[in-house]
């Protein structure tokens, strides 16, 4: 077995045990695999497991492009964009001059800057997989932000590599790094699907025919003296990302990209060089100190800052504290940064040492603060006044007359509209609560009173009157909603929605006049259509046809609504 | 600190290649190992030149096999295995001293001194591990009769070989004494090897997987930690032994097999083999792309007129020796038949105990390259009889049944007809299970979650842990023979491929989301699609009036619904023991 084969096998081994402790915490794998290679970087050679360490990265940034979809446009909320930048600008500045402190010239205290700044894609957004799932603010903020300063990072690893890798001047750089990304645009656009169609219903060909381009790519971009990580972001964008249509090809190349990215991480915590094993004294106290100094300012100073912007634009305090609280680690792209930096000179051991081990602390810490960030931003703001305005609600909300004996609706779906329709047949006042701005059109069209907030935020409540409502209506299913929504201790009757029966059985216990679980109900609706094919007999084309016909009733009735109303709802 | 790590380039050459014949292989209905193989001759040193070997393909090709046993390993359950042992050990014997003797026969013939002679024949007896493991699991036959046989075989001359390896590596040996010991130690090995991985596959995995199953990245990576340990033991096995004075080597393929063979005693295996598989193609690939890289021009080809020759000679006594055997081990004439064609070729084991050979002065290198030429004729020729073996089967097989008797080995094996699959257990398929029960002999049920499985098992139901729009799964459930299917799973891709696959006759629920999405599964056959939402809002709208207009009606209608949800709270197990109402 050939000696890179051993090392492979050393390092999955170690870590092993580290995955199964992080998992038992229900912690992130990345930082795992850091202190993993930490370990293992006593017993393996590291130098042998850079360059299959280096195809993780170019896998990481490949999967990244292939998400990023040239043809449309994301829907961006144009403050993250705001707290983005101001993110990566004051932190990074503050990162840069914690380097200072230390002594470290310009040029490699840069990278402090950039660890310190960014935030993880895979650590903060997997954190916030449910907020995102249930479309809150913050939610959609932090994925924004992420975003914005992913791209930024490609960037700065363009900039990157033209600095150092050949005399060229940047612009030269700048100009091969644009060809390749316009080829990958044409490939996107007009040979993908060929390739595909080629490939048949080969999976293994698809694959091996995707990573053929990545390699193509990663080829033209070496030859062209720009970072690999360019060029593997190109070939990703080159694909375009169509999981319906090829399932087995994006199931394939994610076992693919975890296997090298797994050698990655442990690879990167294997050249860390360790504080008092390996080092003397002295010079581990001063890095020990480097990455405390470097872990405050991430943990810490950069949820302050990124709140502190986000209020200054109107944000709810409470929701601009979570979206920051989310943010607080080191990316994995000031990883790769900082190890393409190594690789090339530019930086020192030890520099790249402290960003390192400040990357697996704050990971591992993030998801901490990440499961307590409900106590941790009470016990802020009950101490610090936090500020924060109700300047974005009032802006976007419209309550023209006063409200009495009214219905509030939260959530203005497909049920929510049937609900305010026949709030309108019946002549009642109400009032709808959205948040999602994407909604934001059709409410300001279709409804005679909104509020477009948060639900869990008190204010919203206040603006909608509440106090006079005689009926909630919560079309939204989400259990912390529903909490919330029971805890108020409304005067008004509440009717809530949710997907588990046990769960609608509790807010039944506590309060709630009605709870429509539509499981259970399609539960018995499948029950009885079953007793009448078994029992009764009945054959199954003919029941196909009813419900087919129930259906198209059922559709055509929407569109009229939609007519009248004159306006296209979803 | 400047590190040396240009990316190389043969890598991307050898990647570009091969995609590039393999598609067109696939244009032209070829299997894609020929055209890998090809693509290794055209770039190595034979025809173009323009890659070699370097420590990183050759570690990417190693991992190739390795995963590919490993893959084959996760698919044997020991109980489907076990009742093959005997017949498999009577038959691989005996299959490899006839071969060698066979193939010595034809070198003598063909001119090679007695020594290239016999190490020529202790070279050709295997057939290629990759060849037929990788067609098995293409063609979704490895875990059939004659594929537990083939792979049964493949193994123990696994073992032979590197018992050969070591006895070659030693130099000439001094006498039958030694090429005993090191026999009998390997063998205890194994044996050991394999004792320890079914004693954790009962003990310790199940603890292990059971806690990291619900998280399938942390999962994958569990199973490669798990797999990489054998591997390593094998390898370093000598290390081991080392103290105790004993010289033995186990090969990493085997340990990668048994690494996964502990696996499959999990029901979480299915799962991981649609994770394993996108990598193992890629390293299989590069695997069977290196094997021409190693020799030049002149010494691949000059004995090629021999090489040919005793390919057009050996692959069909390979047939009949086969054959011969496991036909006299009573097996069906289909599966003699389809178990013997699929091991007529020679095996990149014979390359390796070539390499050996000559490294130990025992032949030189043109026949090194004899031997390297057969085995690529040979594995590039046999893949087309694997290809089409079920219909080289229908033509030769009446005539081969004059000579053979028909036997009568059985074996036992759950497959499922006619059954009703209900996929995802839900609050609504939940309430599906009791009826269905009534009515169909065997209701499987599949599910991503563990601890449905349990709940599921305890209730009497059968069940398979996996997510079904892996392909295997599917296949498992055999969709493609239920009657009734119920999907719980409201993603219209999961519901249209669960459609396809269902035969014309039987019924099909599925659940969804939102209209549209409901309209499209109608017309791609659904016999009725619960949209719970849709339900939901209906009859909330319906409510609301009621609130409005009449509260006495409306206290009414919420009461009977919320009766609903008592009953559904208070008998969860209730609906899994047996019917609501009877």
């Amino acid at each position: 077995m050939s000696e890179l084969l051993t090392t492979i096998s050393l390092i999955f081994i170690i870590a092993g045990p580290f995955l199964l402790i992080g998992n038992r915490f229900d912690l992130p794998t990345v930082p795992f695999l850091i202190i993993a290679g930490i370990i293992a970087g006593f017993v393996v050679d590291e130098a042998l497991t850079i360059e299959l360490a280096r195809y993780g990265i170019a896998l990481l940034v490949f999967m990244f492009g292939i998400r990023v979809d040239i043809t449309n446009a994301r829907p961006v909320l144009r403050d993250s964009e705001i707290a983005a930048f101001g993110q990566v600008l004051v932190v990074g500045g503050l990162g840069v001059g914690l380097g200072f402190l230390f002594g470290v010239p310009l040029a490699e205290a840069w990278y402090l800057g950039v660890a310190v700044a960014f935030s993880s894609t895979m650590v903060g957004t997997a954190l916030l997989q449910t907020e995102i799932r249930q479309g809150l603010v913050r939610g959609r903020l932090a994925e924004t932000i992420q975003f914005i300063q992913d791209l930024v990072a490609i960037v700065i690893l363009l900039v990157l590599g033209a600095g150092t890798l050949a005399a060229d001047p940047i612009a030269t750089q700048l100009g091969y790094g644009v060809a390749l990304l316009v080829v990958a645009f044409l490939l996107n656009r007009y040979l993908f699907d060929v390739v595909g169609r080629l490939a048949g219903d080969s999976d293994e060909l698809m694959i091996i025919g995707i990573v053929s381009l990545l390699v193509l790519f990663v080829a033209a971009a070496t030859l062209a003296g720009v970072s690999i990580v360019v060029g593997a972001f190109a070939a990703g964008l080159a694909i375009r990302y169509d999981p319906v249509e090829y399932p087995g090809l994006f199931n394939g190349l994610v076992s693919i990209r975890d296997f090298f990215l797994a050698i990655f991480f442990v690879t990167v915590g294997a050249l860390v060089v360790l504080p008092f094993v390996e080092l003397g004294v002295a010079a581990s106290v001063e890095k020990l100190i480097l990455v405390a100094g470097l872990v405050v300012l991430t943990a810490v100073v950069k949820p302050a800052v990124t709140t502190a912007i986000l209020i200054a634009n109107g944000y709810e305090a409470r929701s601009s504290a979570l979206t920051s609280l989310s943010s607080d680690q080191v990316s994995e792209f000031a990883l790769i940064i900082a190890i393409e930096a190594l690789i090339l000179g530019l930086l020192r051991q030890s520099i790249f040492d402290a960003i390192i081990l400040a990357a697996a602390v704050t990971m591992i810490t993030s998801s901490l603060t990440q499961q307590y960030n409900e106590r941790i931003y009470r016990a802020v703001s009950s101490r610090i006044p936090l500020g924060g305005t109700h300047a974005k609600i009032d802006e976007l909300s419209s309550v023209p007359e006063p409200l009495s004996d009214h219905v509030i609706v939260v959530g203005y779906g497909r049920k929510g509209q049937l609900l305010v329709e026949a709030c309108e047949d019946s002549d009642r006042q109400y009032v709808v609560i959205e948040n999602d701005p994407a909604r934001l059109d059709t409410v300001t069209s279709e409804c005679d009173a909104y509020v477009f907030g948060d639900a869990i935020e008190t204010y919203t409540w206040e603006k909608a009157n509440v106090e006079e409502a005689t009926l909630v209506v919560s079309t939204v299913n989400s259990t912390p909603l529903s909490d919330r929504l029971l805890s108020f201790g409304f005067d008004a009757d509440l009717i809530l929605h949710t997907d588990d029966a046990a769960e609608g059985w509790t807010f039944l216990e506590r309060g709630a006049l009605y709870v429509s679980v539509s499981e259970v109900l399609a539960g018995e609706e499948l029950a009885q259509q079953l007793r009448e094919l078994f029992d009764d007999g009945r054959p199954p084309e003919q029941l196909r046809n009813e419900r087919m016909a129930e259906l198209n009733a059922y559709a055509k009735a929407i569109e009229e609504r939609e007519i009248t109303s004159g306006s296209s709802a979803r | 600190m400047v590190l040396e790590v240009a990316l190389t380039t043969d890598l991307a050459i050898i990647l570009l290649g091969a995609t590039v014949l393999g598609f067109l292989a696939k244009q032209t209905g070829q299997p894609t190992i020929v055209a890998y193989i090809v693509a290794g001759v055209i770039l190595g040193p034979a025809v173009l030149g323009v890659v070699g070997v370097t420590e990183l393909t050759d570690a990417l090709s190693e991992l190739g096999l390795a995963f590919l046993l490993f893959l084959l390993g996760i698919k044997m359950q020991l109980k489907e295995v076990r009742h093959v042992l005997v017949p498999i050990v009577k038959i691989s014997i005996p299959q490899m001293t006839a071969v060698a003797l066979a193939g010595m026969g034809i070198s003598v013939v063909l001119g090679f001194t007695l020594l290239e002679s016999i190490l020529i024949g202790l070279a050709v007896m295997y057939s290629s591990t990759a060849v037929v493991v990788k067609m098995l699991n293409d063609k979704d036959e490895a875990t059939s009769l004659h594929g537990k046989i083939d792979v049964g075989v493949l193994l123990v001359q696994d073992i032979v070989v590197v018992i050969l390896l070591a006895v070659l590596a030693a130099g000439r040996p001094d006498d039958l004494a030694e090429i005993a010991t090191t026999l009998a130690i390997v063998l205890v090995l194994a044996a050991l090897v394999t004792v320890a991985a079914i004693g954790a596959s009962r003990y310790v995995l199940p603890y292990i997987f059971r806690r990291v199953a619900d998280n399938t990245e942390v999962f994958f990576l569990i199973a490669l930690s798990w797999a990489f340990l054998f591997v390593f033991v094998s390898d370093e096995i000598n290390l081991f032994l080392a103290p105790f004075g004993i010289e033995a080597y186990l090969s990493i393929e085997m340990g990668a097999f048994l690494a996964g063979l502990a696996i499959a005693q999990l029901p979480y295996s299915k799962e991981l083999r649609d994770r394993v598989n996108p990598l193992t193609d890629l390293f299989v690939m590069i695997f069977f792309v290196t094997v021409a890289l190693t020799l030049e021009r002149s010494e691949l080809l000059f004995y090629w007129q021999e090489a040919l020759l005793a390919a057009a000679v050996l692959m069909p006594v390979k047939f009949l020796i086969f054959f011969s055997l496991i036909n006299w081990q009573r097996f069906s004439l289909e599966t003699t038949f389809l178990g013997s064609i699929n091991m007529i070729q020679i095996s990149e084991f014979g390359v390796i105990v070539g390499v050996a050979a000559q490294q130990g002065g025992f032949i030189g290198t043109e026949v090194l390259g004899f031997l390297t030429l057969l085995a690529l004729v040979t594995m590039g020729v046999s893949v087309y009889f694997i290809e089409f073996n079920h219909r080289l089967f229908e033509r030769f097989g009446p005539v081969l049944s004059r000579w053979a008797r028909d036997g009568d080995f059985q074996e036992s094996k759950k497959t499922y007809r006619d059954h009703a699959v209900v996929v995802g257990l839900d609050e609504v398929s939940n309430t599906a299970l009791p009826i269905l029960a009534d009515q169909y002999e065997d209701v499987l049920v599949v599910d991503r979650t563990v601890d449905h499985i349990e709940q599921l098992e305890t209730a009497g139901y059968d069940t398979l842990y996996g997510d079904v729009q892996n392909d295997t799964i599917r296949k498992d459930a055999a969709i493609k023979a239920a009657d009734f299917v119920i999907s719980s799973s409201v993603q219209p891709e999961v519901n249209k491929a669960i459609l396809r696959e269902t035969s014309n006759d039987a019924t099909v629920f599925v659940e969804a989301r939102r209209i549209d999405d409901a309209r499209e599964l109608y017309n791609a056959g659904a016999h009725s699609v619960l949209v719970g939402p849709v339900l939901a809002a209906n009859r909330l709208e319906r409510y609301l009036e009621a609130y409005f207009e009449d509260r006495a009606e409306f206290q009414r209608l919420i009461e009977t619904d919320n009766e609903l949800i008592k009953r559904n709270v208070n008998h969860p197990d209730a609906l899994l023991e047996g019917t609501l109402d009877e």
